[in-house]
């Protein structure tokens, strides 16, 4: 009997660069097209085939509302052939495979184009409503007295632009900025700036040994207007990092007694992640070689306050789901939005304590570290919002096929309080 | 026959305009070309629609039928206004019945042209608002019947094409276009418009003010009729302010130096553009009638000079080769072409990607590293951005253009590519080891396809499984301007792959030659001789460059020496590698360019070799440096003598490229080097032929 569940045919992500280095330039869609393009001609199949597709971005350019479509057409699926762009916060990536999942599952189509892309360089900049009301009376004016007398009405504070890269990452309804919700874990779970650096340090380690596995993911991107370069390589690891150098950077989000600093949280990057996927129908008429199937996946509510501990409420249901105890996962994708965070996770699936708080029953059971993040993680790597979750999937694939090990597991907290969690398996 | 004068206030009766001229040549039961339908609102509807014709042209009885009819208009006082429209899908007017211009004796040419000026101004002098409904190209006289209404619109509609491009053909707007353009626009953009030929479509003739609105080819008919209806200003002689002294008098003196400084055998030929210049800065100053007759005597110099009718063949030959198929592959089915892999990420390379992309080809651009596609997307990036500059491309054509290619410096699977190009190092044992692994990688059927310049696509081909899908398309550089692409055929090669090979490039505009596979095929073969034969001469010159001169003076479009710049010694000594290998010692001998390499000059790639600055602003100079290699005899040759010795080498190697039957005529070897090489089609290429 054959599977509704969704394989995985092939993936592949442009490099991730720091926000304003090489691939700033790009805008989502952009990176998305290239990672796309990347994907069929590395695979060599037809854009024809897709029946759907599905992207995820958080800050979905003005420009590009269904960022999707754009991304679709652009890289040659015919016009026929829907698309829709996909948003939950930093699991965009992650939900558009899990909206694949469900499509499938329905029967509403067989291949589906799926990934994420986030230029978080080209966040805008924004005007207050305020501000935006004076232009609009000034257009609407009359004469040039009345364009004088409309233009009298603007005061310097009308010019002083809102970030969108700022709004993005605070929570409206607990009104904390992202790193502030880590700074409430440090304190709450007792997690020490040195442990978090320690964790720090490990992923930019633990990447910077993994170069030539991460080099299979990555198509190179061809940047620049004027010198065009070829970008081949993630550009946030740090070879030369220590705990020194990671001890003496200032704390952000509480100044005197906070812990949380930009070497210990993930980096703001652009990037893209294309994946194909189809029924197990699909894989066998044409002839695939998949890198694994979705066992089955979940998301699930927690406090806004603390939504770094998203994933433990996550993982539970979505082993649940699978069937699967956290002992039978050989490769486990914990995305590193903060190290305080994944800490503190760590500590809720292992300690009765600490799960309690989080929600669980009981302790799912202790993580051991040689499975959890392998090539590294956002904090080394970076963390493009919308693309990071489908990352985090193509990573723990391409980890169980050079392993030859059977099960991953790949979790993710969301900004506003939520997780996300997936599982996979090779065949 | 005389131009006679209208005065639009007169009587018909009295106008003295004669219709009804009857022609020797005009068989009376000819068919009608024109409906004629008034309508309820008084508009009378003209429509041209020649029977079982593509594409309506003028000739002597398509012109005095539109006659009768406007002479008609003229006596009828019911009707309200004229609009004139085409029936055709692509084609509203083609201009003048170019067959006819090419084989009438001169008089009845004269004629031809005295009754297209006549019939135009019967159609200005009605009393009525006139209009033309543009939709398909509308070029030459179609475009100078337009000029006499008093409202252009056009359709917004790709078809839709509209200019002057009579200079191209030897010829100048004759029918009123030298004399209504400049009134209409002004002479600046009528003088640039005319001299270049250029064929515009509908928006940017709207911008130049060709026409006075576009809009889309549903409403046409309908906005046409809304304006008909609207009061207009009638027999507008317009008057534009640079017909003002002196200002016709410094544009001739200015125009005239600017393209005899760039195109020097300007000067010695009866040139249409100069003499369009002429015609329209003196036209300016005088009244209108007086400016048609200037045109009438610009085209009895033209016409008498026999450049026109080479220029005309030429045009003729070269819509015969870009729109059809050689005789044997007419009924050969072609296939469709729309995924393309092009290997090597070279100059070549991303031409033809670029060129390709253009026309709507999905590409894939592969090399071996990720740095060598980095320069290849910047070529590709400064074409785009060149071709949005120069309003080849909108923004809009550019985007998505540029998405169709993709680049890869892996080893992907190519069984989607219906063919692939390879445009990589001219080296054999590299490019069969590339063509083996191609075929592993690509369906049985894919098309392979080298550009080699001269390597032998047969042997080549030896490295393949399934040789017959092999063939040579042979591009030259730059890929996204050269017309011309060879096509090479080897003897087993299917004459599906032929045809399809034929049709593709064809669909990207350009023109292809079938060629035989033989060493340098035709444009390199002959003009490698004569590149070799113009070193050889300059070793014994005081002053090389003379050689330069002579040849541009001849019609080439770049001296030799310059040419061989811009190829590069190193590729020039390697094709003359191959065909000395082949032809032995015919291929002229001479060390002057490996003594040069070996002192490092390369050409424009180092900005050294026979000239230098490049890239300065007043454009290359001479480079002295050449000096030091040459041996300057006493008593150097005349320009004449230096013209007589390398047109003779090009000729000797055309007559032999014909007896090896490396093309199927004269006439294709002639068009390729003319397209290719630049060679001035006013000049034979094959003197015993006439």
């Amino acid at each position: 009997m054959k599977t509704n569940s969704l394989f995985i045919v092939a993936g592949v992500r442009t490099p991730f660069c720091r926000a304003g280095t090489s691939l700033a330039e790009m805008d989502s869609v952009e990176l998305g097209r290239l990672a796309v393009n990347g994907l069929f001609a590395r695979t060599g199949l037809d854009p024809a085939l897709v029946d759907e597709t599905f992207f995820g971005c958080v800050a979905q350019p003005a420009n590009a509302a269904n960022m999707a479509r754009v991304i679709a057409l652009r890289a040659g699926v015919p016009k026929e052939k829907p698309a829709m762009t996909v948003q939950r916060n930093c699991a965009s990536g992650m939900e558009a495979v899990t909206t694949a999942q469900d499509k499938l599952s329905a029967q509403h189509g067989e291949v589906f184009l799926v990934g994420g892309g986030e230029s978080m360089s080209q966040m805008p900049l924004l005007f207050r409503h305020e501000a935006a009301i004076k232009f609009a009376m000034l257009s609407r004016a009359k004469g040039f007295m009345g364009k004088a007398g409309a233009m009298a009405a603007f005061r310097a504070q009308d010019f002083a632009p809102l970030i969108a890269l700022k709004m993005g990452l605070t929570d409206p309804v607990a009104a904390l900025n992202m790193g502030e919700t880590a700074e409430i874990l440090a304190r709450e779970f007792q997690i020490s700036r040195e442990e978090q650096d320690t964790f720090a340090l490990r992923s930019h380690q633990l990447a910077s040994s993994s170069r030539e596995m991460l080099h299979e993911e990555i198509i190179p991107v061809y940047a620049g207007s004027k010198d065009v370069k070829a970008i081949t390589e993630d550009n946030g690891i740090r070879k030369d990092i220590s705990l020194e150098k990671l001890a003496s950077l200032p704390s952000i989000f509480d100044l005197l007694t906070g812990s949380v600093t930009a070497g210990n949280a993930s980096q703001i990057t652009d990037g893209a992640v294309a994946l194909l996927t189809c029924s197990e129908a699909k894989v066998s008429t044409l002839g695939l070689k998949p890198l694994g199937r979705v066992v089955s996946y979940a998301y699930t509510g927690c406090d806004p306050e603390r939504m770094g501990l998203g994933p433990v409420k996550a993982i539970e249901l979505a082993l649940k789901r699978a069937g699967w105890k956290l002992q039978d996962v050989d490769i486990i994708e914990i995305n590193e939005a903060f190290a305080t965070q994944v800490l503190a996770v760590l500590k809720c699936l292992k300690d009765r304590v600490y799960a309690d708080r989080a929600g669980l029953e009981a302790p799912l059971g202790e993580i051991d570290l040689s499975t959890l993040n392998r090539q590294g993680g956002s904090i080394a790597l970076g963390h493009p919002v919308g693309a990071s979750g489908a990352r985090l999937i193509l990573t723990a694939l391409q980890q169980l096929h050079h392993t030859h090990k059977k099960r991953a597991l790949v979790s993710l907290c969301i900004g506003g309080g939520q997780g996300g969690a997936v599982c996979l398996e090779t065949l | 026959m005389d131009l006679l004068v209208l005065d639009p206030t007169q009587d018909p009766d009295q106008d003295g305009h004669i219709s009804q001229v009857t022609h020797s040549h005009v068989t009376p039961v000819s068919p009608p070309c024109f409906r004629k339908e008034v309508d309820s609102d008084g508009i009378c509807w003209l429509t041209f629609d020649t029977p079982n014709a593509s594409a309506n042209v003028w000739n002597f009885a398509t012109l005095e039928e539109f006659d009768r009819h406007i002479e008609e208009l003229h006596r009828d006082h019911e009707v309200c206004a004229l609009i004139i429209r085409g029936s055709k899908e692509k084609v509203f007017i083609a201009g003048a019945d170019l067959k006819m211009v090419q084989t009438l004796p001169s008089e009845e040419l004269y004629e031809l042209l005295a009754l297209g000026q006549d019939v135009f101004t019967h159609l200005e002098s009605l009393r009525i608002p006139k209009i033309a409904a543009i939709h398909g190209t509308c070029v030459g006289g179609g475009f100078e019947m337009a000029l006499a209404c008093d409202y252009r619109v056009a359709s917004k509609c790709d078809s839709t094409r509209i200019g002057l491009p009579e200079t191209q053909l030897g010829l100048i707007p004759a029918w009123g276009g030298s004399t209504r353009l400049p009134r209409l626009i002004g002479l600046p953009k009528a003088l640039d418009l005319i001299i270049r030929g250029k064929i515009m479509t509908a928006d940017q003739a709207k911008r130049q003010g060709l026409v006075h609105e576009v809009v889309p080819e549903e409403h046409l008919m309908s906005f046409a009729k809304k304006m008909a209806l609207k009061p207009m200003r009638i027999n507008a002689h317009h008057f534009h302010f640079t017909q003002v002294w002196p200002i016709p008098q410094w544009l001739r003196y200015h125009a005239k130096s600017l393209l005899t400084s760039k195109h020097s055998w300007m000067k010695e030929v009866q040139a249409s553009p100069l003499i369009a210049i002429d015609v329209i800065t003196h036209g300016a100053s005088k009244s209108i009638e007086e400016s048609l007759l200037l045109e009438q005597g610009a085209i009895r110099k033209l016409a008498d000079s026999g450049m026109t009718k080479s220029l005309i063949e030429t045009f003729l030959r070269k819509e015969n080769a870009s729109k059809k198929l050689p005789a044997p592959y007419i009924h050969v089915k072609p296939r469709s072409i729309t995924h393309v892999a092009v290997i090597g990420a070279g100059v070549m390379g991303s031409g033809i990607a670029y060129a390709l992309a253009c026309k709507g080809t999905r590409v894939l651009l592969c090399d071996t590293s990720p740095d060598f596609i980095a320069r290849g997307v910047d070529r590709i990036n400064q074409l785009f951005q060149a071709g949005v500059k120069n309003h080849v491309l909108t923004r809009k054509q550019a985007r998505e253009s540029k998405d169709r290619i993709t680049f890869t410096s892996e080893s992907v699977p190519m069984k989607r590519m219906d063919m692939v190009i390879e445009a990589i190092v001219e080296e054999m044992s590299v490019k069969k080891q590339l063509f083996a692994d191609l075929a592993m990688r690509c369906r049985d059927d894919t098309i392979l396809a080298t550009n080699t310049s001269a390597l032998s696509v047969m042997e080549i081909a030896k490295a393949v499984p399934y040789p017959e899908r092999v063939v040579g398309l042979h591009f030259f550089n730059p890929a996204h301007l050269m017309p011309l692409v060879e096509v090479v055929q080897l003897e087993k090669t299917l004459p599906e792959v032929v045809t399809t090979m034929m049709r593709f490039v064809q669909s990207m505009g350009k023109t292809p030659i079938l060629v035989r596979d033989a060493p340098g095929f035709i444009v390199n073969r002959i003009l490698v001789p004569y590149l070799l034969g113009a070193v050889k001469l300059a070793v014994d010159m005081r002053d090389p460059w003379m050689i330069d001169d002579a040849m541009t003076e001849f019609g080439m479009p770049m001296g030799p020496l310059r040419l061989l710049d811009e190829v590069g010694f190193d590729v020039a000594l390697h094709v003359e590698k191959t065909l000395r290998n082949a032809f032995g010692d015919r291929v002229p001998q001479c060390s002057l360019l490996s003594e040069m390499m070996a002192h490092g000059m390369l050409g424009r790639k180092n900005d050294r070799g026979f000239y230098s600055a490049f890239q300065s602003k007043n454009g290359e100079q001479p480079n002295p440096e050449v000096l030091t290699f040459l041996q300057p005899k006493v008593g150097s040759l005349t320009k004449a003598q230096i013209i007589d010795q390398l047109q003779g080498l090009m000729q000797d190697e055309a007559q032999r490229c014909l007896d090896d039957k490396v093309a199927a005529s004269a006439s294709d070897i002639e068009l390729a080097m003319t397209l290719g090489a630049g060679y001035p089609p006013f000049r034979h290429l094959f003197p015993h032929q006439t």
